[in-house]
């Protein structure tokens, strides 16, 4: 009885939203960062949602990502262009899965706030050896605007940072979804909700759940990694220690996984557009004071749905004709 | 020989809460552990499945040692447990959990496999109707019901019950009763009940019986012999049992 139908729905909602901002003057960019916030939610919910872990260092993997596309655009500019882009998306990758494999492989010892609190120093942690070790320019970053319109020209430049930094970026996004439904309805995905709810009896019940709670760790560090090379360094065409290592970013996506619904796969679609356009629309009607009003409004719709909006939508569903859809 | 622990000890700090215990288990046989509370049950059976690490001794699965695979690997090898305060997978549905136990138990079902078997588990311990609820939502007996179908979709050569029968009605002790006795005549599990109170459930279904007291063995044998025993009766019944 697996069932892929939600991706019917996440395929739909993504169309409406591309349609919307090509359609509607003006859209595309608080479309992207919907997008952008949906994706980063997603990514994390791979792991967070499906093991109730909290990873608190989750923006240095957005960080290492983007330095290793950064990295080879930078450097290795010789190469021509496809092989750079290349290289940069192997290198995002690369870089992501050791991140993570080494900080797994400690880390995920413990259990619960433990793992939390040792996860908390791993994004201060690169970002000062960057700073202090003075790798990959330091503190004055690596900017890409000069060197690519250098090589490759002012067109291909413009290019690349709008739109195969957008459609880069929605690729990555919509395939966070495809596999968090995959893992949804596969072993893994049955082993992590076990270890989630108990992990004793998970145990107990056959379940190696170091392992489980590695791989699940790993998907969404490599998934974070592709929405930094995408996001940020393509896009913007320029990375700084200080912007890709604020931990703001992830207290943002512990906020959109929870709000949407932790475990899910929509939870993070419904909770990025619900933080993104509010944060968005809050900006522009009250400069500066953004934060005070979407800081309640959210505290509200967490109180309203405990179990995320998804959460209570699945449960509302049950029964009725929409359950196939809603997940 | 299925199991078989040699002198197995284990320690909490300066408590012994097992103390060198050898055992030995057949396939397909039943037996009953009984002793009061603190004597060293439930540690026991948490050794033997391995959420804890014996201190002293060895612990032997098929004539394979085990003392120190992790729980997860000795589940693979046809180890079942339900647990005294049942511990369903909360969010999960009863369907999903009957679910869990078929996917990663000795049965190494698929998706798709394990989802069959769980609704052929549900229907026979008699809680089909239940299966698309949350498993939080159960009852306490019904959670019980639940872990048993969850550690017979695992396909076990060997079931640890701990406590499974405590708070049941005289009649759904017997229908569980029945039930345990007729899957273990056809899928020739061996099974361990242990219980602290429940000597008249004990007599019908073990034909062996071990006695805890203080973390040790006290005594083991065919149940009536052992029940009626004078040692028993004086550390642990207090009165002579009266059958029939």
């Amino acid at each position: 009885m697996r069932n892929y139908t939600p991706l019917v729905t996440l395929l739909l909602i993504y169309a409406v939203m591309i349609a919307i901002g090509q359609g509607i003057q003006g859209m595309w960019q608080p479309i992207m960062l919907v997008i952008f916030y949906i994706a980063v939610g997603q990514a994390l919910n791979i792991f967070l949602g499906m093991t109730g872990y909290v990873n608190f260092g989750y923006v240095a993997l957005l960080g290492v990502g983007a330095y290793g596309m950064a990295v080879a655009l930078g450097y290795y500019t010789d190469l021509g262009l496809i092989p750079a882009l290349t290289l940069g998306f192997i290198l995002a990758i690369l870089l992501a899965f050791i991140v993570s494999m080494v900080v797994g492989g400690i880390a995920l010892r413990l259990r619960g706030a433990y793992f939390a609190i040792a996860t908390i120093g791993v994004n201060e942690g690169i970002k000062y050896l960057i700073l202090g070790g003075k790798i990959w320019g330091g503190s004055s970053g690596i900017v890409l605007s000069g060197i690519l319109r250098k090589a490759y020209g002012a067109e291909t430049m413009r290019f690349l940072s709008t739109v195969f930094a957008d459609a880069g970026l929605i690729v990555v996004a919509i395939l966070s979804g495809i596999i968090t439904m995959y893992i949804l309805n596969s072993r893994l995905g049955y082993g992590l909700i076990a270890l989630r709810e108990d992990e004793d009896a998970a145990k107990v019940m056959g379940i190696n759940v170091r392992r489980y709670k590695q791989i699940a760790f790993v998907i969404s560090c490599i998934l974070a990694g592709l929405i930094g090379a995408t996001a940020w360094t393509l896009k913007l065409t320029y990375v700084f220690p200080q912007d890709v290592f604020a931990i703001n970013y992830t207290v943002e996506a512990i906020v959109i996984v929870m709000l949407g619904g932790a475990g899910t796969l929509l939870g993070p679609v419904v909770g990025g557009l619900i933080y993104a356009l509010l944060k968005y629309y809050l900006t522009i009607a009250f400069p500066g004071m953004q934060l005070l009003i979407l800081a309640p409004l959210l505290i509200i719709v967490i109180l309203l749905f405990p179990e995320g909006v998804v959460g209570y939508l699945a449960k509302a569903a049950r029964g009725t004709r929409f359950e196939k859809f809603v997940r | 020989m299925l199991l078989k622990l040699e002198e197995v000890t284990k320690r909490f700090g300066g408590l012994v809460a097992v103390n060198s215990v050898s055992l030995e288990i057949d396939e397909g046989e039943k037996v009953g552990i009984v002793g009061p509370n603190g004597s060293g049950k439930t540690t026991l059976y948490n050794v033997i499945s391995g959420v804890y690490a014996p201190d002293g001794g060895r612990i032997f699965f098929e004539g394979k040692e085990i003392t120190n695979l992790p729980a997860h690997e000795r589940t693979k090898l046809g180890i079942a447990r339900t647990f005294q305060v049942p511990r369903p997978f909360g969010s999960a549905t009863v369907r999903e959990n009957v679910a869990i136990g078929a996917m990663f138990g000795r049965a190494n079902a698929g998706v798709d496999e394990a989802l069959e078997m769980a609704d052929r588990y549900l229907e026979m311990v008699g809680i089909y109707e239940l299966r698309e609820k949350e498993a939080k939502l159960l009852t306490p007996l019904e959670k019980k019901l639940m872990e048993l179908a969850r550690a017979l979709a695992m396909k076990p050569k060997l079931l640890l019950l701990d406590e499974l029968l405590a708070g049941m009605n005289p009649q759904d002790i017997n229908r569980i009763l029945d039930l345990i006795n007729k899957v273990k005549e056809e899928e020739n599990i061996a099974t361990i009940a242990m219980v602290e109170h429940l000597m008249h459930a004990i007599t019908k279904f073990a034909e062996r019986v071990v006695v805890m007291h203080q973390g040790s063995k006290l005594i083991e044998g065919p149940t009536m012999e052992v029940l009626n025993h004078p040692k028993v009766v004086e550390v642990y019944l207090g009165e002579k049992l009266k059958i029939g």
